[in-house]
């Protein structure tokens, strides 16, 4: 199956050169010119709507290389090499490697861009071609502009999202990847000075167990990052399932009001509410402050401050967050489920609690299966509750780089961005991200119940 | 298709805005913004002060000044992310001007005013504006250390360090204080005797660190740090407005309006008290002597430098540094304000001026090595250092220490 | 059997009751200590919920011109309002192209975006910075520059959406389509007035984000107080040393901010729960 659409890639990527070359061969002294003037052929042939596309296209990039992008481009291999220095007093800036990087790697994108417009255009040679060559007409230039609204509408409807995921995601993305195979940290700081390639260095790094690798550390925050998703996960799931079905039991009166109690938390800014629970628990907030006033306790609960104490109450306070949407998400799907398959249940003397292993248990788990996943991974990367309310802390003597004991990869992440500026580290730990994400994606989802047996309830 | 379009498109947006630029010259010194950063409480009193500077210096006419409120902790960050983006004049705390040199953020200050700021200066305060051997920036305070206030309702005697702890726990009330702050730790472990500092190149680069904390007097700091901290009346903290129920406080003067408000009659200040530590003597607690700098921003324009060089000096100078104080309490670094009656009547900076001299003068010290004083209060906070810890695993802690703190200097 | 049923239900109220108190208790004591002024009752968070007399002062001082506070919000306002707006026309587009048509390209768009979504989004955060200033949207460009970058990247949270728009069935389309209508007349009059639940809960969505950003604001704002929005400008009252007695007031300005949005939230609840469990279900 694999080596099948291997196979067919490879003869699509043949049959697509091949295609070219019988384009040239066969075509026409328009078509031909058309190789190297884009859209010549569609102009000429009257569909000037395409045509002049096609030549926009490669006018832009050849104004964007020339004036632009091969400035940038060309250095690309040693990410600048003039130093920025002074003349008097004045500050002359020299290369600016992280500019060189970032169009660089867009000016790559363009040629690519390039490449597929210049595909596009010898097919639609070859298409026009064809056409007239059978006898046919060429669609108006109307009709071409018409079909944007039709059967081609989702160019239309997807041209401005494709635009920004590329400029705003792609591009970025592929530029931190790159990042991780450089030296640019608070040493290596654009405009004042260079930075450069380094290899694998920054994985060597995160990877070595010796006194000076952060290999300990960074398998240190990463079980913690797997045990917070999945606990926060879970928990919140089973608690938010009770609360759900204690609402929805029978016979309980102001269904709604609890409802709107519980969603509360969902409304309100969790920068407020989180910070406010972070002085909650703080050693002269409010908790602490009643359980002295009451005798309960001589000296504070340091809720922050201890490693174990600070990873239960984010727990604890991830609950108050979590329950409420797994509580809406449950009763809706509570409801659903076959009131007949309780009564048969009964019928046969079964207990409230057999019933819900039996019946509640798997249906739940069927249907929300994939919604767990993607809760798993999101939780993965919950920032929001670990950095309002610890910001990581508190840190330790035996975790390197800057990390707490409450740490997700994410907002370690953070932290070496913005408190350390070592975007070099910090890129590799979100390649690190990605992998742990992936990886737990690929392998949870092909054995999810209602993946693998789609009839299964139904 | 049309993705790609659009793709080129905006390249070439981006193309015209870098070629649209500067505009015409007016004045002699041309036109131009300077923006300036200081923190949110002394943005009014600053834009008072350039009102005058405008005034005194016609030939600026073309530049209109902005100052912005970020605070000295920011500053820092802020202009290292994004030096072309971030402030001309700043005001940083002086831990963060190694730091700053190196990313490029801090120009030399112009050899005629840094003669003048090393004349009018006290030496602590220009020693903290120097890397290598160049002056970087313009002292405006040097009031950034820390002394005790208390309450003498709660306190009866503020000159040891048992006498207020048990004051406050007689009390039930709290005694604050930071240990998991490498400024404020230093306390202890500059007061046994321990010591910790680097040195700099011209290019703030770290190329030795002068340690000594894996010692016997390391020893006994980390040992007094874990006795204060294990008592119920330790809090860790040093900004009142968060703390409640204060019996005495380790904090600075930037608060000393707060705490007369909390204290009201009972307000007392005082230098820190001395403690006695594991091996029986008596140690004062000792800590850093810190000072805010005014930094100018390298420039690609000689006269926006020349204008923003003349504003820094302006800023820094003593008349400004008194009105600072008059405006916000703000202690002055310059001699002369120093020695000014207004100043020397304060009770707050007295206590300060008691402490100065058991103090060290703040040199520059890594970024890193913050995190790592954080860690080790952390550390000691959640117990896992703690008075159980036999000594093997006290010196193992501090050994760790030092050599992680060594490794930040090659 | 009525008996036990009754104790059950007992227990299940005190059950009810008691998880009631533990989730208001937040925003009790919030509003309670918003009421608390800080010149007459010192300290942080004070070791009692009601305060001893009730005060405006915090409010006042909101809106006293000492700080930007009415800016702040009224910069978190456009942001949400424009990314509620444009969101939702991004995420309707992408849905009826993905869940409506099929074209060349489709699934790997789909399999592409589940892939890029898998990288931290803080990871792009420098890069995005220079990207914007490129633009001049960055500091005093921030506002536009924020609702730009959210809405950007918004055609990868078509989930929900598509998901709803595959449970129309496609022979409406078709029987349409043969009547001679295009495919942008049958999306606009036909496919649009019956999803109007998914649309408000789209919305609804993008509405509240901008209310919590703080991390993506605060790196393209920086330095630049008037720009802020709430969520940067508040947070530094609570974890900066530079702003002392400010919590009473960051109580004040969080019951503000708390108080239209939750309305707005609990007014359209409706939709949201609908959102939700939708997504949830079809995963």
């Amino acid at each position: 199956m694999a080596r099948g659409t291997k196979e067919k890639k490879k003869n699509a990527l043949l049959s697509g050169l091949r295609e070219i070359g019988t384009t040239f061969k066969e075509g026409d002294i328009k078509t031909r010119l058309s190789y190297f003037i884009f859209g010549l052929g569609p102009i000429l042939r009257g569909q000037i709507l395409i045509g002049v596309t096609l030549l926009l296209c490669e006018v832009l990039f050849i104004v964007y290389m020339a004036a632009f992008g091969w400035g940038y481009l060309s250095k690309i291999t040693t990410l600048g090499t003039t130093l920025t220095h002074k003349v008097g007093r004045k500050t002359v800036y020299g290369d600016n490697s992280f500019l060189i990087l970032l169009f660089g790697v867009l000016s790559v994108f363009a040629v690519m861009a390039l490449i597929a417009v210049w595909y596009l255009n010898v097919k639609e040679n070859r298409k026009e071609e064809l056409l007239l060559k059978e006898g046919k007409t060429l669609p108006t230039n109307k009709a071409v502009f018409m079909s944007l609204f039709d059967e081609n509408f989702h160019k239309t409807l997807l041209a401005i999202p494709v635009t920004g995921i590329f400029v705003f995601t792609v591009l970025p993305i592929a530029f931190m990847i790159l990042v991780a195979f450089t030296n640019y940290d608070k040493n290596h700081q654009s405009p004042s000075n260079l930075f450069t390639w380094v290899g694998l260095d920054n994985f060597k790094n995160i990877l070595s167990f010796g006194t000076q690798g952060m290999g300990s550390t960074f398998v240190r925050v990463l079980a913690w990052t797997l045990v917070w998703a999945f606990l926060a996960t879970f928990v919140d799931y089973f608690l938010g399932l009770g609360v759900a079905m204690l609402i929805n039991k029978k016979g309980i009166k102001f269904k709604k009001l609890w409802r709107t109690i519980l969603v509360l938390t969902i409304a309100v800014p969790q920068f407020v509410s989180l910070l406010y629970i972070m002085r909650l628990f703080a050693p002269d907030g409010l908790i602490n402050g009643y359980l002295i006033k009451w005798g309960l306790i001589k000296s504070y609960i340091p809720f922050w401050a201890d490693p174990m104490l600070a990873r239960i109450t984010i727990l604890v306070v991830n609950i108050w967050i979590g329950i409420p949407y797994m509580m809406l998400i449950t009763t809706g799907i509570l409801m659903n489920i076959p009131e007949d398959l309780y009564e048969s249940a009964r019928i046969d003397g079964a207990s409230g609690w057999q019933m819900f292993r039996r019946i509640t248990l798997p249906y739940m788990m069927f249907v929300t299966g994939p919604y767990l996943l993607t809760q798993f991974t999101g939780n993965l990367n919950n920032f929001n509750v670990i950095y309002l309310l610890t910001q990581g802390r508190p840190q330790s003597m035996s975790l390197k780089g800057n990390a707490g004991n409450t740490d997700l990869l994410v907002t370690w992440l953070y932290k070496m961005t913005v408190n350390e500026t070592n975007y070099k580290m910090a890129a590799v730990i979100g390649i690190m991200v990605f992998i742990v994400t992936a990886v737990v994606m690929l392998s949870v989802y092909n054995r999810l119940p209602s993946v693998r047996d789609e009839e299964g309830f139904q | 298709m049309k993705k790609r379009l659009v793709s080129v498109l905006m390249a070439a947006t981006v193309l015209a805005t870098l070629f649209t630029g500067c505009g015409g010259k007016k004045s002699d010194f041309g036109s131009g913004e300077v923006k300036v950063w200081v923190a949110d409480n002394v943005v009014d009193f600053t834009n008072n002060q350039i009102n005058e500077f405008k005034k005194a210096h016609p030939e600026f006419d073309g530049y209109t000044f902005n100052v912005e409120a970020t605070g000295e902790g920011d500053a820092a960050g802020n202009m290292i992310t994004d030096v072309k983006a971030g402030a001309d004049i700043y005001v940083f705390a002086q831990d963060q001007i190694a730091r700053l040199v190196s990313a490029g953020a801090l120009e030399e200050v112009e050899p005629e005013n840094a003669k003048k700021v090393k004349a009018e200066n006290d030496a602590g305060a220009v020693a903290a504006a120097t890397v290598g051997e160049k002056l970087y920036a313009y002292p405006i305070t040097s009031d950034n250390g820390y002394f005790l206030y208390y309450d003498k309702s709660v306190v009866k005697d503020p000159s040891t360090l048992e006498g207020i702890i048990a004051d406050c726990e007689a009390a039930g009330k709290n005694f604050y204080f930071e240990a998991n702050s490498g400024w404020y730790q230093t306390a202890f472990f500059f007061g046994a005797g321990a010591q910790l500092s680097y040195e700099t190149d011209d290019a703030g680069n770290f190329t030795k660190c002068n340690a000594s904390y894996a010692s016997p007097e390391g020893v006994v700091a980390l040992k007094e740090i874990i006795e204060v901290t294990s008592s119920k009346a330790f809090k860790n903290g040093s900004a009142i407005s968060n703390a409640t129920d204060v019996g005495a406080i380790v904090d600075g003067t930037w608060d000393a309006e707060a705490v007369k408000e909390v204290f009201g009659d009972n307000y007392a200040c005082s230098k820190l008290p001395s403690f006695e530590g594991a091996d029986g003597k008596t140690y004062q607690m000792s800590g850093f002597g810190g000072f805010k700098l005014l930094g100018v921003k390298p420039q690609e324009d000689e006269n926006k430098l020349a204008v923003c060089d003349a504003l820094a000096e302006f800023l820094s100078s003593e008349e400004v540094q008194l009105a600072r104080y008059e405006a916000v309490n703000w202690g002055p670094s310059n001699l002369k304000a120093q020695q000014s009656d207004v100043v020397k009547a304060d009770v707050a900076l007295s206590a300060l001026a008691d402490q100065l001299q058991y103090t060290i003068p703040q040199g520059q010290y890594p970024g890193e090595y913050w995190d790592l004083a954080k860690s080790l209060g952390d550390s000691v906070i959640a117990g896992e250092i703690s008075a159980a810890s036999s000594d093997d695993d006290l010196n193992k802690a501090l050994s760790d220490f030092q050599t992680t703190c060594e490794s930040y200097a090659k | 059997m009525k008996k036990k049923r009754a104790i059950e239900n007992a227990v299940t109220y005190a059950v009810l009751i008691i998880i009631s108190i533990i989730w208001l208790f937040p925003f009790v004591g919030l509003v309670l200590q918003s009421f608390r002024s800080y010149a007459t009752e010192y300290g942080g968070m004070v070791n009692y919920l009601v305060p001893k007399s009730f005060s405006l002062d915090n409010y006042k001082f909101l809106f006293s011109g000492e700080t930007n506070y009415v800016r702040w919000y009224a910069n978190t306002l456009i942001i949400a309002f424009f990314v509620a707006l444009f969101q939702t026309i991004i995420i309707l587009c992408v849905s009826y192209a993905l869940s409506r048509m099929r074209f060349t390209g489709r699934t790997f768009l789909m399999k592409f975006w589940l892939i890029l979504g898998m990288f931290p989004g803080f990871l792009t955060m420098i890069c995005l910075y220079f990207l914007l200033k490129q633009f001049g949207l960055t500091q005093e460009g921030a506002v536009p520059g924020l609702i730009l970058v959210s809405i950007a990247s918004s055609g990868m949270q078509y989930y929900v959406c598509k998901g709803f728009f595959d449970t129309i069935p496609k022979a409406l389309d078709e029987a349409a389509r043969i009547d001679g209508a295009s495919r942008a007349r049958i999306f606009v009059s036909m496919i649009l007035p019956i999803i109007k639940p998914i649309i408000i809960y789209t919305a609804l969505v993008a509405f509240m984000a901008p209310w919590c950003d703080y991390v993506f604001a605060s790196y393209v704002a920086f330095g630049h107080d008037p720009s802020y929005n709430v969520a940067v400008a508040m947070t530094r009252w609570v974890w900066t040393n530079d702003y002392q007695g400010y919590f009473t007031r960051f109580c004040a300005g969080g019951v503000l901010i708390s108080v239209p949005v939750t309305l707005l939230f609990m007014f359209l609840q409706k939709y949201y729960v609908e959102g939700v469990t939708g997504g949830a279900v079809k995963g």
